[in-house]
């Protein structure tokens, strides 16, 4: 097999389906997605980006010289279904390595029965705080919010605001939020002066809007899921709020659902989805291979998580979890990806994740 | 594989315990309780909060049981003249109450964050013994409780209520505070269920607002429909058989050699058929009730 140029070897990849041209048996790692219930758009966008990945690993001839797979279980969306999926992962499959979820509040309890089993969990998508203390075998691939609020906070007071008001769901993610950007815009100098947690799912949100705009700010900071965004962003036009400057926290949620002439002239950032060559190529053979661009920021932490893996094992020369560790701390400590440089801190957590400063005009989302 | 099995069981056990709790309000006395994953997740959260302070998981346990049957008296209580589709939309409404307090109540229940690092019960005996203990603790009170469940609806208290769902004018006529009897339904189902939401928290070392979700009464309401409502047995069947296609859905699509994409919809689709078919062949479930008739 060792004479066959790489091009050759991918052509015959191709031709001969995924049975032929490796030595017998398959290396298989895990990913727990929520491929259905609320989330299930994600879910789908970050199954794309991870077999992506496993296309390319095995088109560069494998891992270990075998060919390489990952099983991919659905969470549903709930934590008991995670673990189902994450317990017959672990337990039947005997993966040494675990991708996912999607929710802190059910990446949570998965990753804390990955880490009592020793087996290795990458978290791709979530960015509680709390993530950080799971323990030994966790690895965070993408920026805890710890980051994203300093972040968002510093953006927002280089634009001149000081006394800006700030709405955000009422769950995990939206706490985190306000809690964080709050501390970190104040310790820059700058005030909130009204905060508001809103409760998912309503049909208005016409009297929380009032009650920020009562504090007269210099601008409006929000975050919030692509409906209900639409709902305030549609409200806030109507009550003529926009008038003052808007800026979304994660501006591709917040604006997915909100009609173009709406949301013209909103300012935001977002998780850094890919950055330099690596990500624009990666982007292109997303868009090639499923024929369009992808709909979330999250594709390129599945795909690097892969690539990692499939370094990782080789680095070690083993699917050993531990093995698996020990070479991800190493490689860890500088990982060129197509999210950009990964590095781990002392929790294995990334650290200076990219964060991009964007804005929306013409109908589109552009950096600024 | 093992691992696998011992847990699938134990997940299957804890759910018995919570349909078990339905099938005594919905079953037996025709209680359309919309909102009865509440009880579980009081259950769940006393033992959550009992262990942040410190105590036993015994004491847990109780504290969970004693807050759900004073939530089921008060249910039983409220919406008295309500007919029993207006009461059971105000069970949802109290379900999701209690959920929204556990979001907003940080110092209590650790908001949205919830309260993790709950020990489980067996943890110092090592492995593969501590995950059998469990099951073995977590079948001893599904045994428990069916029995319990069967003899209570055998018995004078079952009949009355039977009677309640048939004719609730005629258990009035002969005297049943019908009331009282739905207080008492109400309060013996949550007790079954937060001993079951309190195992939950301890086998999954975690509780959190997202355990309250609506969904997961209609998880327990499709399990208690595809076996039989009214029917102890029946509910058992209906738990086994829901769990079965929740593990067996992995493997099915690895054996069919479906592509990752399709893997959440072939387990949703497969209980959505069991219940499907369920209703249209066998709309009283596959083991039904059985009534027993005057000659």
């Amino acid at each position: 097999m060792k004479h066959f140029s790489s091009s050759l070897f991918a052509a015959l990849l191709l031709s001969a389906g995924p049975t032929g041209a490796f030595a017998q048996g398959t290396v298989n790692v895990g990913a727990v997605l929520s491929l259905t219930g609320a989330s299930a758009t994600i879910g789908e966008d970050v199954r794309r980006g991870i077999m992506l990945g496993v296309d390319q690993v095995n088109s560069k001839g494998g891992v270990l010289g075998k060919k390489f797979n990952v099983i991919v279980e659905d969470s549903g969306g709930n934590a008991t279904t995670a673990l189902n999926a994450a317990r017959k992962l672990v337990g039947v499959d005997k993966v040494p390595v675990v991708m996912g979820e999607y929710s802190s509040s059910i990446t949570l309890p998965v990753g804390q029965y990955l880490v009592k089993e020793g087996v290795t969990h990458l978290n791709i998508n979530s960015s509680s705080i709390k993530l950080k203390d799971l323990g030994a075998t966790s690895f965070g691939l993408l920026g805890l919010e710890n980051y994203a609020n300093s972040f968002s906070a510093s953006d927002t007071f280089a634009l001149g605001y000081r006394k800006v008001a700030v709405i955000a769901p009422n769950n995990a993610y939206g706490q985190g939020v306000l809690q964080g950007y709050k501390e970190a815009f104040e310790k820059l100098g700058g005030k909130v002066v009204t905060e508001v947690l809103y409760a998912a799912g309503q049909s208005t949100y016409r009297r929380e809007l009032e009650q920020m705009s009562r504090s007269n700010p210099d601008a409006f900071v929000y975050t919030a899921y692509g409906q209900e965004a639409a709902v305030i962003n549609r409200e806030a036009h109507d009550l003529g709020l926009r008038k003052t400057p808007w800026y979304a926290i994660l501006l591709s949620m917040c604006v997915s659902d909100t009609p173009p002439e709406i949301a013209n002239g909103q300012l935001g950032m977002e998780l850094g989805a890919v950055q330099g060559p690596a990500g624009k190529a990666y982007a292109e053979a997303f868009t090639t291979k499923y024929k369009e661009g992808f709909k979330t920021a999250y594709t390129g932490y599945g795909y690097d998580a892969v690539l990692m893996t499939a370094a990782a094992m080789e680095k070690a020369r083993s699917a050993d979890a531990a093995a698996i560790q020990a070479a991800l701390k190493e490689i860890g400590q500088s990982y060129a990806g197509v999210t950009g440089v990964i590095s781990f801190d002392a929790n294995r957590q990334r650290l200076n994740p990219p964060y991009d400063r964007l804005k929306y005009e013409n109908g589109k989302i552009a950096q600024r | 594989m093992f691992d696998f099995l011992v847990f699938s069981l134990t997940v299957a056990g804890i759910y018995a315990l919570m349909a078990l709790g339905l099938n005594l309000q919905a079953g037996y006395a025709g209680l359309m309780n919309f909102g009865h994953i509440a009880f579980a997740g009081l259950g769940a959260y006393a033992t959550g909060i009992a262990f942040t302070l410190g105590w036993a998981p015994l004491a847990g346990a109780a504290l969970g049981v004693l807050a759900a049957m004073a939530l089921g008296w008060c249910i039983g209580r409220i919406g008295n003249k309500l007919a029993s589709d207006y009461w059971g939309i105000a069970t949802l409404a109290i379900a999701e109450i209690l959920r929204t307090i556990a979001i907003n109540e940080d110092w209590l229940t650790g908001g949205s964050n919830g309260i993790s690092a709950i020990p489980s019960l067996f943890d110092g005996l090592g492995r593969p013994w501590s995950g059998l203990a469990f099951l073995g603790l977590v079948m001893l009170a599904v045994a428990v409780c069916a029995l319990l469940c069967r003899r209570l609806g055998d018995g004078r208290f079952g009949r009355a209520l039977r009677l309640m769902r048939e004719e609730p004018q005629l258990a009035a006529c002969m005297g049943y505070d019908l009331r009282s009897l739905k207080s008492r339904t109400l309060m013996a189902g949550a007790a079954i269920t937060a001993l079951g939401g309190s195992l939950y928290a301890h086998y999954m070392s975690f509780v959190s607002p997202d355990y309250m979700f609506p969904a997961e009464t209609f998880l327990l309401w499709t399990m208690v429909m595809i076996g039989g409502v009214g029917s102890t047995a029946g509910v058992l069947v209906g738990v086994a058989l829901v769990q079965a296609a929740n593990v067996l859905a992995p493997f099915a699509r690895e054996v069919l050699g479906f592509g990752s994409d399709v893997a959440g919809a072939l387990r949703l689709g497969l209980i959505g058929l069991i219940l499907l078919a369920c209703l249209l062949w066998r709309s009283e479930g596959l083991v039904p009730e059985k009534l027993r008739k005057m000659p």
